[in-house]
């Protein structure tokens, strides 16, 4: 069976005066449909630089991905991120309220023609309507069509935000409040990898179990998910894997979990970086 | 001139409005608003400059040749390039190529439509037209330009975790730049429908004012005005497109990922 995504020879340098800096090179990863993997890993190690490097966000990065067998060339740059979507730490929602944050990702070129694999974008009404860049045109059109207000009212109620309406101002949200906005935007677009970057951060501990309940759920429906995460282990998750000078420990054999020890030593240095704020968003 | 009066100004007139400009700087030094150098040095500037430029055009309309009208526009277009990336603020290098190419574009269409369509001159190439309508076209897209400019590399930077997030969820390059090229062209396209709004009620238009002080007929120099000012406009509009279009992918990789600095 081939593996959901594959990334070999992975590297990252970033530029520094005189030169660059390596944060990571030459890693190998594999993850399955449906398996949540946690990443961990001091402070500045590159967590986020991984995640956005498998994302094809990040300029400094380079490596082989697969994705199903397919290589990352044969996906535009848009729809390798709508199967292998990076949730940013720092959650942006944009618009006038809550449901117009949730529904930006329908909004976008990628999704109308259908052609994506994700089974959202059934509607032919829209297709080929949007060759041309539109200057003129807003942001929010037939986007209900896509994504209902009872679909998001769901996702919202699952991830604990019950109390917020929908047609509320984005920026009346809490921090917490926020970063849940923004995984309902990511998980309703379901990709097939989602690359969260610290999503439970900001949360109490049950909140942020409702987060990882609905992730188990997702994970449960074939979504692969790869969690930065500082908090203690909280059983979602089927193994754990440690970034740390540039190297990537308790690697991929199987299911084996990696040894206790390294789950010891990841989560001995999550909790030393606290809630730092890593810098290493390149 | 239609047979109107034109009062000419003589040297004196030229001293007494430097000497305006002079108080105006004793009283910005006396008060320390510290612009009373900029203010002297700027009017030293702008009275050779525009010496020198009456004494260009007097000297190619008495010529009366296509060539040398075509070379005096070659010269403002450059120096047009060179005034719009010294204004423009944080922007990254090699804007010289897209700004020229803006410029010439909106100049070309200017000349087509307003001069050869609209007024039709004899000769076509009458310097006495052509070379003042470029200047206005120039000097109004050279601030928009700037502004424009640096007001879209300004916000790319404001918006960097919104444009990450938006490609993430998989937006084109174009998708996650609009905003600030929409926020651009706003902020471009300000002064220009300013005064297009202004113009009549408020302020008499240089051009216009200009006609009517050398005698033309008011109506007929209201028309003329109103032609400039919709060409204006409307062609600002264009050049600050045109340079949006050619600029915005300079902040992406060629695999669509945002790049932090130009």
């Amino acid at each position: 069976m081939t593996a959901l995504l594959r990334a070999e020879h992975l590297s990252c340098a970033l530029p520094s005066d005189g030169g660059e800096r390596a944060l990571f090179r030459d890693l190998s990863l594999q993850v399955e449909s449906g398996e949540i993997v946690d990443l961990t890993g001091p402070s500045g190690s590159g967590k986020s630089s991984l995640l956005t490097a498998l994302a094809q966000l990040n300029p400094h990065a380079s490596g082989d991905l697969t994705l199903q067998g397919r290589p990352v060339s044969a996906f535009t740059p848009q729809q390798w991120r709508t199967q292998v979507t990076y949730l940013p730490q720092q959650a942006i929602l944009t618009g006038q309220t809550v449901a117009e944050a949730i529904r930006l990702p329908f909004t976008l070129a990628v999704r109308d023609g259908g052609s994506n694999g994700a089974e959202i974008a059934e509607d032919a009404y829209n297709g080929g309507r949007r060759r041309f860049p539109s200057l003129l045109r807003g942001a929010a059109h037939h986007t209900t069509d896509r994504l209902d207000d009872a679909a998001i009212r769901r996702m919202l109620d699952a991830l604990g935000c019950g109390d917020i309406e929908l047609d509320r101002p984005p920026h009346d949200l809490s921090g917490g409040q926020s970063a849940r906005v923004a995984l309902a935007r990511t998980l309703l677009t379901r990709p097939k990898l989602l690359l969260a970057d610290e999503v439970d951060a900001g949360l109490d501990d049950d909140n942020a179990a409702k987060v990882a309940a609905i992730m188990t759920r997702a994970a449960h429906e074939g979504m692969a998910i790869i969690r930065i995460r500082h908090r203690p282990p909280d059983g979602a998750s089927s193994r754990t894997l440690v970034l740390s000078d540039g190297r990537l420990h308790g690697n991929d054999a199987a299911h084996d979990s990696g040894s206790t020890d390294i789950l010891a030593a990841a989560h001995a240095d999550g909790s030393r970086s606290g809630t730092a704020r890593p810098e290493e968003e390149a | 001139m239609n047979g109107g009066t034109y009062y000419p100004i003589d040297v004196w007139g030229l001293m007494a409005a430097m000497l305006m400009v002079a108080a105006a700087a004793a009283v910005s030094w006396r008060m320390r608003l510290g612009i009373g150098r900029t203010l002297l040095w700027s009017a030293c500037r702008a009275l050779l400059q525009l010496c020198a430029m009456g004494l260009i055009i007097g000297f190619v309309i008495r010529a009366d040749n296509p060539w040398l009208v075509a070379l005096l526009i070659v010269v403002m277009l450059g120096a047009g390039v060179q005034i719009t990336l010294s204004r423009a603020k944080g922007v990254p290098r090699g804007m010289a190529g897209p700004v020229l190419l803006a410029l010439v574009i909106t100049m070309l269409l200017m000349l087509t439509l307003v001069a050869e369509l609209i007024v039709r001159p004899t000769p076509w190439y009458s310097p006495q037209l052509v070379v003042p309508l470029t200047g206005m076209l120039l000097g109004n897209s050279v601030s928009a330009l700037a502004v424009g400019l640096t007001r879209f590399f300004e916000s790319m930077r404001e918006r960097r975790d919104e444009i990450q997030m938006m490609l993430a969820l998989g937006a084109t390059t174009w998708e996650a730049a609009r905003p600030s090229i929409v926020s651009s062209l706003r902020l471009g396209l300000l002064p220009t429908t300013a005064s297009l709004a202004s113009s009549g009620i408020v302020t008499i238009p240089g051009m216009m004012a200009g006609q009517v002080i050398a005698g033309g007929d008011p109506f007929d120099a209201a028309k003329y005005q109103f032609v400039i000012l919709a060409a204006i406009s409307a062609l600002t509009l264009l050049a600050d497109t045109i340079i949006m279009l050619l600029v915005y992918r300079r902040c992406f990789t060629d695999k669509d990922q945002y790049l932090m600095a130009w």
